[in-house]
């Protein structure tokens, strides 16, 4: 994700010097058509990614009506929708903070749970050596690789069998299953760069195996916790499925569940609908532009999930 | 993957015995009985959230006459040539975009980064508001697209979800691709910025520009990535629910749904879990020789994505 | 504890008294119970204070305490198909459409307690066709039983914008009394409106093969409207080969698929979700919707401009020019077998369907929904007298006839509703050009294979 593109200088300057002959010439014209081409590109690139994200907008700054108009930017603009979400003035947002709240949990208890089990397991794995330890990273890769949607009919029942249904830790167990894999891989790989000598040392030093993991190897591995913590709020927090069916309760639903009750009724304020997506949707946003340099590792294979 | 489990083992030999040596200040026992202790958690969770479920679900679509039901189910067999479809062009155009816009991002200058910063909103977002945004953006009556048509050309725009299975899967497998087509553009960008500079000048001096450089330099250093990356794209966009739920809901006339929705409909709409689940479970002879070339392809090369 | 105990004896007896007071023989528990129950979240806000109260009542009366959780009705069902698969339920599961979507499989998979005793408490009060939808086919026991209480009545009125019928110089008065006809009636203004609004169309049909309900009621009301109600007759017989079905089954798709060609339905309307032809009317896309209940009406309650534009109208004579039998759905709740507290979750439905306390319910929930019983709505003024909209839509659930939804006569028709076999024939003939009697057959075939898996005893 780190894009750094500094060498602009020198090509720049070479071509500077160079004597315009007709060869020059050509390159010129031919540089020139490549930067207008490029920008074409750019401007498709920018309407292709913002016309939904501007519908969106759109429609939560429109009154109720003027949703099903023939219009193609809002009539009447009018921050009034976002007012509603914030005081949560309609009646299926009387519980909004409430449910924003809950989304929050889920996101810290993912983030959490996903850290613990992953960097003990990957502890154990990489550090340790324990003798299966190959067994443990099949296990993850096979378990990553599964597409979560597919698990979810018996994942629904399984949580009834274990009393979990409309309960907010049955989600983070999905979440946490569904992330942790991940975080395996992403630990392993990193930890390989934390030299092994570390630990033997401080083994001879006497320090219990937990010593070693506590006060040598999660140190050490902060950069990646940082990447894969973004990683699973990112899952946790745009989550649907799981969510969607392990949730049902206004009061113990998160904010995405919430979101398809307008989808549910006969009468559909799709401002306020929309109005609530965006205020949803600022933290995940938020969260990924200030931590996108430290996820240059956690945006590897990961992200897709969910 | 034989290999990489002999491998494996004969780094345990080799670093046995300092091991044994160092970890002196406690049994060897208890060096175990800490191993274990930092295993189980993952382990458990394992067991009661991946293996059960897994069991469970193949308990439940274990009679062979779900799937006889389901092969005369014509909403069924629409649903593998859409699955197919969709996965089979959603994955290689995203896959392919995401090569091309990879590259494109190379290029220098700050607009070239700040586009790149918009470009990964679409994943960034959460996916239901915006599938929905899509949804409504397409409804022929009032959705931007044709109100956009009619104000601008003052052409009567089709209702793209409305009628035609091929237009309203067209319009699945576009949103799947405008969703998921940063993510890949960012790691393949990854991909290419670990190329070594100096391979391309050494490329320059041998006269290669342009294509020759890209088919000859970029391309065969990319092309493991591009392949596991595509592998991995093909098992999620195979599971991919939110797409298809969101932006066609399966219609018209239960025409699009791909497996991953179908099984959702069948066990909740339907109200018969054991068929879902049983829909589900027809993906397998898909899904598992892929997954064990993913798996293969992960061990044992250096792919670090 | 000892304290709480007595305070609820207290309570019981407080109950019991009550319910000597009452004629109806509700008997409260002498020991404080909790029930679980899973309740559908209504559509306005209104309805769910409603069963606030209704519960806060209860509990205050019986001692009993109610666990409740108001779900949406999407994850409702789900949750309720879940539970009953997995044997680990609620004791009360309500739903508005488990008439046709869960108790009759359930019913003949033996899972359900037989509510007899429930339903027997106001069996005089109840409607005869809410009655018909609260007994189910066992098949274990080969025989039909009470497995369902219904609470809460709908039906599928008309709703107009008197407005727009004027602009387009007609008057909602001259509108023809049969079914076709009246439908009809609508067409010419397509023109005369499209003058001035570009989407402007003359019908809300639907069509709609997403949403549970929707697009398969509209077409029922089509095929009584031709004579072909005995698709599915109370004795869980199908007749797909009755030549007068089959008759009504292409004139209903004929009707429905030529206007839909020639331009008078919303082409969206073959995907419409449940939300999408309320909107579309409310936006003044369509100027008639057929759409089950006057939750189109209530949601515009307090733009009272709107709100009186807007006509109901109950529903012409059929075709034959007899009256025309409505599809009354019958919402309610009822007991799976796993429950744990079947005893007090009896007691509880005792006093939902108590006639008062039923009435009181759905009006505080602005009468969107109407009590299962005759005489209430012919004794209160609130449905027959007070107000336009409820006084059709009362009238053409509760006075005119009226027939249950056929999953109720056989649970293989839950089956076809689900598998959207009607929505698919109209698909097939508007989408892939098949023939009409082609489309019908196909579908009759398909129904046949279906019910085939549900053999109904004769009795």
């Amino acid at each position: 994700m780190t894009v750094a593109v500094n060498d602009a200088g020198p090509t720049l300057a070479t071509a500077a010097v160079r004597a315009p002959t007709e060869r020059g010439r050509r390159a010129r014209r031919l540089r020139r058509w490549k930067e207008t081409g490029a920008l074409g590109i750019a401007v498709l690139v920018l309407i292709w990614t913002l016309v939904p994200v501007y519908n969106i907008f759109m429609v939560s700054l429109e009154s109720k009506g003027d949703v099903f108009t023939e219009t193609i930017w809002p009539a009447r603009p009018s921050l009034d929708s976002f007012w509603i979400v914030i005081t949560q003035g309609y009646w299926y947002l009387e519980e909004f903070w409430h449910q924003f709240a809950n989304s929050f949990y889920i996101g810290v208890g993912t983030v959490f749970f996903t850290l613990v089990i992953g960097s003990l397991a990957s502890f154990a794995i990489g550090r340790m050596r324990v003798r299966y330890g190959w067994l443990l990273s099949n296990m993850a890769l096979l378990t990553y690789v599964i597409p979560a949607s597919f698990l979810a009919i018996p994942f629904y029942r399984i949580m009834q069998i274990y009393g979990l249904t409309n309960n907010l830790w049955s989600v983070i167990a999905a979440e946490v299953t569904f992330a942790t894999p991940y975080a395996i891989f992403i630990f392993q790989q990193y930890g390989v760069s934390i030299p092994i000598e570390l630990d033997e040392a401080a083994r001879i030093d006497g320090a219990s195996p937990f010593q070693v993991y506590w006060k040598i190897y999660l140190p050490l591995m902060a950069p990646a916790l940082v990447a894969v913590g973004t990683y699973a709020l990112l899952l946790a927090w745009n989550e649907y499925l799981y969510q969607f069916l392990l949730l049902s309760s206004k009061h113990s639903m998160s904010v995405p569940v919430a979101l398809a009750q307008f989808l549910n009724s006969d009468e559909a304020p799709w401002n306020y609908m929309m109005a609530t997506a965006i205020v949803y949707a600022i933290p995940p946003v938020a969260i990924y532009y200030v931590f996108r340099r430290r996820m240059s590792a956690g945006l590897t294979m990961g992200g897709v999930k969910g | 993957m034989s290999t990489e489990t002999l491998d494996g083992a004969e780094l345990l030999v080799r670093s046995r015995p300092p091991l044994q040596r160092i970890w002196r200040g406690g049994l060897q026992g208890s060096e175990y009985a800490w191993a274990v202790a930092f295993t189980v958690p993952y382990i458990a969770l394992f067991l009661a959230f991946v293996a059960y479920p897994v069991a469970f679900g193949a308990w439940l679509g274990h009679e062979p006459g779900l799937y006889a039901e389901l092969a005369e189910d014509p909403i069924y067999q629409r649903t593998i040539v859409n699955t197919i479809l969709y996965v089979g062009i959603g994955v290689n155009l995203k896959m392919f975009g995401a090569l091309l816009l990879s590259g494109f991002f190379m290029r220098r200058g700050w607009w070239v980064k700040a586009l790149l910063l918009v470009f990964v909103l679409p994943w960034a977002m959460p996916a239901l508001p915006s599938f929905i945004s899509i949804h409504w953006m397409l409804n022929g009556e009032w959705g931007l697209l044709n109100n956009f048509l009619w104000t601008v050309f003052g052409i009567n725009g089709p209702g793209w979800l409305d009628t035609s299975r091929w237009l309203a899967l067209g319009a699945v497998i576009t949103s799947h691709i405008w969703k998921w087509m940063p993510f890949w553009t960012v790691i393949l960008l990854a991909g290419r910025m670990a190329i070594p500079q100096e391979l391309y000048e050494a490329a320059e001096v041998d006269g290669a520009t342009g294509m020759t450089r890209f088919t000859h330099v970029t391309f065969p250093l990319l092309a493991n990535l591009y392949l596991v990356c595509t592998l991995l794209s093909t098992i999620f966009t195979l599971g991919d629910f939110n797409s298809v739920y969101f932006v066609s809901g399966g219609g018209p006339a239960l025409s699009t749904h791909v497996l991953a929705t179908l099984g959702i409909r069948d066990a909740f709409e339907v109200a018969r879990p054991e068929l879902g689940v049983a829909a589900v479970l027809t993906a397998l002879p898909l899904m598992i020789p892929l997954v064990l070339i993913l798996m293969r392809k992960l061990r044992t090369t250096e792919v670090t994505l | 504890m000892s304290t709480l105990g007595r305070r609820s004896v207290l309570r019981g007896s407080a109950g019991l008294a009550a319910a000597g007071a009452f004629a109806s023989p509700y008997i409260a528990n002498a020991q404080a119970r909790t029930v679980s129950v899973l309740w559908v979240q209504g559509f306005v806000k209104e309805e769910d204070e409603a069963f606030k109260n209704l519960v806060a009542a209860y509990e205050k009366t019986s001692g009993n305490r109610i666990e409740f959780s108001l779900i949406p009705f999407g994850p409702a069902m789900q949750k309720i198909v879940a539970g009953l698969t997995s044997g680990d339920t609620p004791d009360i599961m309500f739903h508005d459409i488990a008439d046709q979507a869960v108790v009759p499989q359930n019913t003949w998979n033996d899972k359900l307690v037989d509510v007899t005793d429930v339903v027997e408490t106001q069996k005089v009060h109840f409607h005869p066709t809410a009655l018909l939808a609260s007994s189910y086919y066992n098949n274990v026991t080969k025989r039909r039983g009470y497995t369902y209480v219904p609470i809460k009545c709908a039906v599928l009125p008309f709703h107009v914008w008197n407005s727009m019928v004027e602009k387009a110089g007609f008057k909602l008065a001259d509108a023809p009394g049969t079914w076709d006809a009246f439908w009809d009636f609508f067409k010419p203004m397509q023109k005369k409106l499209r003058e001035t609004q570009r989407n402007v169309y003359v019908h809300g049909l639907q069509p709609t093969t997403n949403g549970p309900a929707d697009g398969n009621n509209t077409f029922h009301h089509f095929l009584i409207a031709n004579g072909g109600n005995d698709i599915v007759t109370p004795d869980g017989q199908g007749h797909l080969d009755d030549p007068k079905v089959r008759e009504a089954v292409i004139k209903s798709l004929g009707y429905i698929t030529t206007s839909y060609k020639e331009g008078y339905v919303p082409p969206g309307a073959l995907s419409w979700s449940d939300a999408d032809d309320n909107n579309a009317f409310h936006a003044k896309q369509i100027v008639m919707d057929l759409d089950g209940t006057i939750s189109t009406e209530v949601a515009m309650f307090h733009d009272k401009e709107k709100y009186n534009d807007a006509i109901t109208l109950k529903l012409p004579n059929d075709n034959a020019g007899q009256p025309m039998r409505a599809e009354l759905g019958a919402a309610g709740a009822f007991i799976a077998k796993s429950a744990k507290n079947v005893a007090a979750a009896k007691d509880f439905l005792k006093y939902v369907i108590q006639p008062d306390n039923v009435n009181l319910y759905l009006k505080t929930g602005l009468g969107r929904w109407l009590p299962p019983m005759p005489h209430l709505v012919q004794q209160d003024p609130f449905w027959l007298k007070e107000d336009p909209h409820r006084t059709a839509y009362a009238t053409e659930a509760m006075i005119d006839p009226t027939v249950p939804n056929y999953p109720c006569f056989n649970p293989g028709y839950a089956e076809v509703n689900a598998q959207q076999i009607w929505g698919i024939a109209v698909a097939d003939i508007v989408k892939d050009g098949m023939t009409v009697q082609a489309a019908a057959d196909k579908a009759l075939k398909r129904i046949g294979t279906i019910l085939a898996k549900y053999p109904v005893a004769r009795s």
